[in-house]
């Protein structure tokens, strides 16, 4: 049984479409969900192969059966949309590191958009492990609040918002998780940036940890390029510290892909 | 003729690898980052990425962007230092089972002579290539590879300190490369690395303002496969020693598009971040490629697109 990452060409087992242009895509990789942990990622290769793999998280991973979420914004999600049961698509991974949830007993899960795609697996972790569980899930509309009933059967408390008023809250996924009456020991989110920096600001005003899951442009995916930085702070991250420049002292850039995709909110400078 | 016996293996300087593939410098990491996915004993050699004197926090981000049939990077040279280098890294290439060839970036001759005498000194670095082409660091790096007295100046410094193989990798961004490759080679170089990415720039429409946060990058991948394509047909008519021709290899023809304009090895860069299996692949293909024709050697192949082709009348004659 292979203990690590690697690429391997998988056979699509099915696809859905949840919303329009939101695809999920199942497929058999027994291997890889054997040593996929919640928060991970795949570079997801079209079998055309000419064009650059796309970092998509780990949706679920149980049995044989692994899956993708995803949204189709350009042409390599469109490629993969394109994908039928019995075809094949290639997959490096499971990549990257994922949220840390040991130990954690009542937990917030702040998930905006496609951000939903890195939240599954932990959900269904920290349910395992006896902890409370709430999802503080937002999107454009209810249309793309996908897949909810999921999250509930797993045992999850679900609160939404929508950005036009659709479903649930008006306004912001974070104004929710502001106000909830009932403090978490931990909260972890993925979702675009601006919806991240609110929740680390939220977090920190709770007095909570919090872990985010980022997302920046990849091209490796596995350390190798240096493209996918974000700056931490020098001080209070565990990224390799590097020695110095002369000119920039204080804070360190991590690669999102290898010392990623999660980091803890206050080792984050925005 | 059985397929085990094409020879696919190379000569630059006095290194010997057991097959034509190098992993592009910066693209790669330190062949580490990679070992979960391919055989690194099926790799040629490993450029690591380039190590400057001081140590370097690199382009704010975004650093990346993609682009038809490639991809802007912008890294500017990320990288510790030689000191921290040495200290903490190099120690761990003597394990690697693919060659590990150390790359040089500096902003001054010294430097330059300074950081490989460093580096060659370790037994763990098989070789030495010199990046005197890195588009993204400003007017800082790119002017050695631009100008041939320079070129010259910088390889003769840097030959006076190391004895192992010396690499200079060229830029496109020039009018006359033949000029600059025939000046490296006088310096003393053993090889030349053809081409490093051409300087290109994205601009996003919406928020109207550059998509890379140091404006200009370097384009690498399938859309310049065609200039370094005819930028190893230039260096090759212009020199004798061998040419690592690199620029959007993703397939066994590209590969041979290379050797036939006169590259004895070829590095791969942006592809592997396509497919990992990519490297070795072309050379299974390459060695079933050579035995399909009756080739016993690699070295059979190299340059002959260069045969009879172009006169100088015709090849003066643009392209309009
Ligand atoms: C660790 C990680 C995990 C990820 N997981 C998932 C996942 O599970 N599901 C998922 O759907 N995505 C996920 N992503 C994001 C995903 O990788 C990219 O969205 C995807 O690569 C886009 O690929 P594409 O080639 O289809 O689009 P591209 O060709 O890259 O094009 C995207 C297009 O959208 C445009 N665009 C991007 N942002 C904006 C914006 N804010 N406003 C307007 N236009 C914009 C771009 O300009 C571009 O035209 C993840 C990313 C990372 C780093
Ligand atoms: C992300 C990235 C980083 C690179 N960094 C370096 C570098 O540090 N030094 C160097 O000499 N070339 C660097 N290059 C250039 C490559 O080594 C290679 O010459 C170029 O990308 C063309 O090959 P390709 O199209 O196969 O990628 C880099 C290229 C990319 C894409
Ligand atoms: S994408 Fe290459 S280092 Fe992260």
């Amino acid at each position: 049984m292979p203990n690590g990452p690697s690429v391997r060409d998988v056979r699509v087992l099915d696809r859905t479409e949840l919303a329009p242009g939101v695809v999920l895509l199942g497929f058999y990789a027994p291997e890889l969900v054997a040593v996929t942990r919640p928060g991970q990622f795949v570079m997801a290769i079209p079998p055309s192969g000419e064009r650059a793999a796309t970092a998509l998280a780990i949706y679920e991973a149980q049995g044989e059966r692994a899956s993708l979420l995803f949204f189709i914004c350009g042409a390599r999600t469109r490629e993969l949309a394109e994908l039928r049961t019995g075809d094949t698509l290639s997959i490096t991974g499971p990549l990257g590191n994922g949220f840390d949830v040991n130990g954690a007993r009542n937990v917030a899960i702040v998930a905006g958009g496609v951000g939903i795609a890195s939240v599954l697996l932990p959900a269904q972790m920290l349910i395992e492990q006896g902890a409370r569980v709430r999802l503080f899930y937002g999107a454009r509309s209810e249309n793309f609040l996908v897949d909810r009933e999921r999250f509930e059967r797993a045992g999850c408390e679900l609160c939404c918002a929508t950005d036009d008023g659709s479903f649930g809250h008006a306004g912001f996924i974070t104004e929710l998780l502001a106000a909830a009456e009932d403090k978490p020991d931990l909260i972890i989110a993925c979702g675009p940036s601006p919806m991240l920096r609110a929740t680390a600001f939220v977090a920190s005003e709770l007095g909570v940890r919090a872990q985010l899951s980022l997302e920046e442009t990849f091209a490796c995916g596995v350390g190798g390029c240096w493209g996918c930085v974000v700056p931490l702070d020098r001080k209070s991250s565990q990224a390799p510290r590097f020695p110095a420049p002369a000119n920039g002292g204080d804070f360190v850039y991590a690669r999102v892909c290898k010392e990623g995709p999660v980091f803890w909110a206050h080792e984050l400078r925005w | 003729m059985s397929r085990g016996s094409v020879d696919l293996s190379v000569t630059i300087g006095s290194l010997q690898l057991p097959y034509p593939t190098l992993m592009a410098s910066g693209c790669y990491g330190s062949g580490e980052e990679f070992e979960p996915f391919v055989d690194l004993a099926q790799i040629g050699a490993v450029v690591l990425k380039s190590v400057t004197r001081a140590p370097r926090l690199g382009n704010p981000m975004p650093r990346l962007v993609a682009t038809p049939a490639g991809m802007l990077n912008a890294i500017g040279l990320q990288n510790p230092g030689i000191d921290w280098y040495l200290e903490h890294e190099v120690a761990k290439f003597a394990k690697r089972p693919s060659a590990v060839i150390g790359s040089v970036a500096a902003f001054s001759v010294d430097d330059y002579a300074y950081v490989t005498e460093r580096l060659a000194a370790r037994d763990e670095i098989a070789a030495i290539e010199l990046n005197i082409s890195c588009p993204n660091v400003a007017s800082e790096g790119e002017t050695f590879a631009c100008d041939p007295d320079l070129t010259a100046k910088v390889v003769r410094a840097v030959r006076g300190v190391t004895g192992k193989t010396l690499i200079v990798k060229l830029s496109p961004n020039v009018t006359d490369l033949a000029a600059i490759a025939a000046s490296a080679e006088a310096a003393g170089a053993d090889a030349l690395a053809v081409i490093n990415t051409l300087r290109g720039m994205s601009i996003d429409v919406n928020a109207w303002k550059p998509r890379l946060g140091n404006v200009t990058g370097g384009l690498s991948g399938p859309a310049i496969r065609p200039v370094a394509v005819l930028a190893v047909y230039e260096a090759a008519r212009a020199v004798a020693i061998p040419i690592i021709g690199q620029g959007g290899i993703e397939t066994i023809s590209d590969a041979l598009e290379f050797f036939l304009a006169g590259a004895s090895a070829i590095a791969i860069g942006t592809a592997n971040f396509t497919d990992p299996r990519i490297p070795v692949r072309i050379v299974d293909e390459l060695r079933d490629y050579l035995t399909a024709r009756g080739h016993s050697s690699l070295s059979e192949i190299v340059g002959k697109a260069n045969v009879g082709f172009a006169t100088p009348f015709q090849y003066e004659g643009g392209e309009g």
